[in-house]
């Protein structure tokens, strides 16, 4: 089997072409995301069950099925139903771009909202009480006490997901949308030699995942900075 | 729901694939994980980087592209290894079901050598140190003690690694296996109206997830049964 | 912790021999798209059926081959043919000249054209009567053809700023002109006919354009597709295909979708 190498260089920058809209789909859905995840969040921990039901549910049923499926619904199922169609929100889905995001956004939210309480639930509850003592308001508490030490804790996982995130992202070629898979896999079907482009699309990727790990590191350890560390053996 | 009605026995042909795919690349995950793990705590520099090698690329690869990598070129390769060996070979061929499953071992085996390697480090060095003190072997050591520890730690993210597996069946209609999004797709074609086949196609899913969920609590019910105040 | 490894390694083993399989030679894999009505698709009873299919039994009758049917998504035909996983692609795929630098194809069992659909609200003339392209007209349209088509091929030659779109099957395609993601599709005009214009979806549709069949995009028509090298397996299906074109299978298989004939001796238009 030969690698033909010079086909491989010449891909590459073509494949490069998408990554605009790789980043901007990753930054967009990870904002977005992030909020709905945030909303989630106070949703399913306030206590009362008209909202941390609804809450739970929704994070179920998200987490709880492929994200390919939630991708094909929001793209080929909403727009056959009529009122879809006949909504506000149809310049938003009829773009595969669009769908591409609702559908990233609703999946994300459900992950990161589920790892934001991961950090919140392990806020000592000594520090907790002390604000407590202090008499710090409950939101007082929550804004000044919880949020930052959630924040460090649930980073390690929230880099996780945004990797994981990331990864989707290739998904969205299956429907229309033009990024660096899709691209690749135009590109495989016109010249037959799939190996060489999608290794050469795969090392793309890990550049970029290694880029977004040595982020977080960073953000990590400053926001680490006033704890301990422990020496390495 | 009723364009669906047609379809019905193929949705529980192509379940049942979807639940074989699991069972086939669970046993490849956890003997992947078992085999990173155990290269990334040996003395072995060489056996460390390459399941740092392993894991680094298949959690940095979208879960998309191995497959496709995997399915146009794998047959390639091996042809050509095997062809080394025996001449005679004609071509060797992986048909999307192994090739769907291989796949989702490497990429779960590579999160799952993670899990495995963690929960390894976390056994009480001071169990190991009873169970020498006692005099038992280091063999049985490793099965009766090390073992159902890490095991007991490693379930948690175990029950993420098994829903990963399950989720990630879904991608391997891409590369043409029978599978639910793939009958959903073609009950699309037929009838145009894709609703109610993508819905179904996600509450079956869903199905399966809740199974899964609801097995890796019952296991790790059992595990942590030991434990004092584990209710 | 060698322990571990040597079990792990050996349950890999045995995983991955039970991942490998040798194919006999006896048996021809057909690869097709299963998602391409009414060449080649699923029917309600999740049997394959269509033209090609009933093409792919009848060759094979005729070579004394069996027949096993693999499903794969277009833009991979090619490619997965060449990595083994079939031997054989029916479906639909036009004989042109970049694709024969690949793979060789039987004498063609059906005619190969494309024409574009598009709304009935479409007023404005898209060819001249020469049947060429406007290409102004085209401008601000999005079209939707398939990824690795004849149909994609044949408008980045001819007008490369066209807003193409390109699919990954054929009917997610139909589905977007339906709910406007798209405003024209390039497709097959019996496809277009049988299953859109004359159905109730179809109703707000039309064609677009004259029949587009230019040889150099669309081939003498589409063929059997198989690997290089193996002259005496295409040597025998081109006589199959000649013998169902002349014992009038090829028409019977026509007629079951058809009211016409669609084979290269008996199209017109």
């Amino acid at each position: 089997m030969s690698i033909d190498i010079a086909l491989t260089l010449e891909s590459i920058p073509k494949m490069l072409m998408g990554i605009g809209v790789t980043f901007q789909l990753l930054f967009i859905t990870l904002g977005l995301g992030t909020a709905l995840a945030i909303v989630l969040l106070l949703m399913r921990i306030s206590g009362r069950w008209y909202l941390s039901v609804p809450s739970m549910v929704y994070i179920y049923v998200f987490r709880g099925t492929p994200i390919l499926v939630q991708v094909f619904i929001i793209y080929h199922g909403l727009p056959g139903l009529e009122f879809v169609r006949e909504s506000i929100f149809w310049p938003i889905l009829r773009d595969p771009f669009g769908c591409a995001v609702v559908a990233l956004t609703l999946n994300t939210g459900a992950y990161v909202s589920e790892i934001l309480r991961g950090g919140v639930l392990g806020v000592e509850r000594g520090l907790l009480e002390a604000g407590s003592a202090l008499g710090l308001s409950v939101r007082q508490r929550f804004i000044y006490i919880t949020t930052p030490i959630a924040v460090r804790l649930a980073t390690p996982a929230y880099s996780n997901d945004v990797i994981s995130l990331m990864k989707s992202t290739a998904l969205v070629s299956t429907i229309t949308v033009v990024d660096m898979t899709g691209i690749a896999r135009t590109i495989v079907a016109e010249t037959y030699a799939p190996y060489e482009i999608f290794l050469s699309l795969a090392i793309v990727y890990l550049i970029i995942t290694w880029g977004i790990q040595k982020s977080f590191g960073a953000f990590e350890r400053r926001m680490s900075r006033h704890v301990k560390q422990e020496t390495a053996a | 729901m009723d364009a669906t009605i047609g379809w019905w026995d193929d949705f529980f042909w192509a379940g049942l694939e979807v639940i074989q795919v699991f069972f086939v690349a669970m046993v490849g995950t956890v003997a992947l994980g078992l085999m990173g793990a155990a290269a990334k705590l040996s003395k072995s520099r060489t056996a460390q980087k390459i399941a740092s090698g392993y894991t680094i690329f298949f959690r940095g690869t979208p879960e998309i592209l191995v497959l496709f990598i995997i399915y146009y070129g794998s047959a390639i390769t091996l042809t050509s290894i095997f062809q080394f060996f025996d001449p005679t070979i004609k071509f060797v061929d992986i048909p999307p079901f192994w090739a769907g499953s291989f796949g989702i071992s490497l990429i779960v085996g590579a999160y799952a050598t993670e899990t495995f390697r963690g929960a390894f480090l976390g056994v009480d060095p001071g169990l190991i140190e009873a169970s020498r003190a006692l005099g038992i072997s280091n063999l049985k050591t490793f099965f009766y003690v090390r073992v159902p520890e890490m095991w007991r730690l490693a379930l948690p993210p175990f029950g993420n690694h098994m829903l990963s597996v399950i989720k990630d069946t879904a991608l391997i209609s891409i590369i043409g296996l029978d599978e639910l999004l793939f009958v959903a797709e073609q009950g699309m074609g037929a009838t145009a109206k894709p609703f109610p086949f993508f819905f179904a196609v996600g509450g079956i899913y869903l199905a399966f997830s809740t199974v899964i969920t609801l097995t890796a609590m019952m296991l790790e019910k059992r595990a942590n049964r030991h434990l004092e105040g584990s209710r | 912790m060698i322990k571990v490894f040597k079990i792990a390694t050996l349950a890999a083993t045995v995983l991955v021999a039970g991942f490998m399989q040798s194919a006999s030679a006896e048996k021809l894999r057909v690869g097709m798209e299963c998602t391409y009505a009414p060449f080649n698709f699923k029917n309600a009873s999740g049997d394959l059926d269509g033209y090609d299919v009933d093409v792919a039994k009848g060759a094979a009758k005729l070579v004394g081959a069996e027949l096993e049917f693999v499903c794969q998504k277009w833009d991979g035909m090619i490619p997965a043919l060449l990595a083994n996983k079939f031997d054989l692609i029916v479906a639909s795929m036009s004989i042109t000249e970049k694709r024969m630098k690949k793979i060789d194809f039987s004498a063609p069992y059906r005619i190969s054209v494309g024409r574009l659909v598009g709304s009935n609200s479409m007023t404005t003339p898209l060819f001249d009567d020469a049947g060429k392209p406007i290409a102004e007209n085209f401008a601000g349209l999005k079209i939707g053809t398939g990824r690795a088509t004849t149909y994609s091929s044949w408008f980045e030659a001819k007008m490369p700023s066209a807003k193409v779109i390109l699919y990954d099957s054929s009917e997610a395609m139909y589905l977007d002109l339906e709910n406007g993601r798209v405003d024209m599709i390039m497709t097959n005009p019996m496809k277009a006919f049988l299953k859109f214009l004359s159905k109730p979806n179809g109703k707000g549709f039309k064609f677009v354009s004259p029949q587009i069949d230019e040889k150099k995009f669309f081939g003498v028509g589409v063929g059997i597709g198989m690997r290089k090298g193996n002259d005496a397996l295409k040597a025998k299906l081109d006589k199959a295909v000649k013998t169902l074109s002349t014992n009038g299978s090829l028409e019977k298989y026509a007629h079951k979708y058809f009211p016409f004939a669609i084979h290269n001796e008996k199209w017109t238009q």
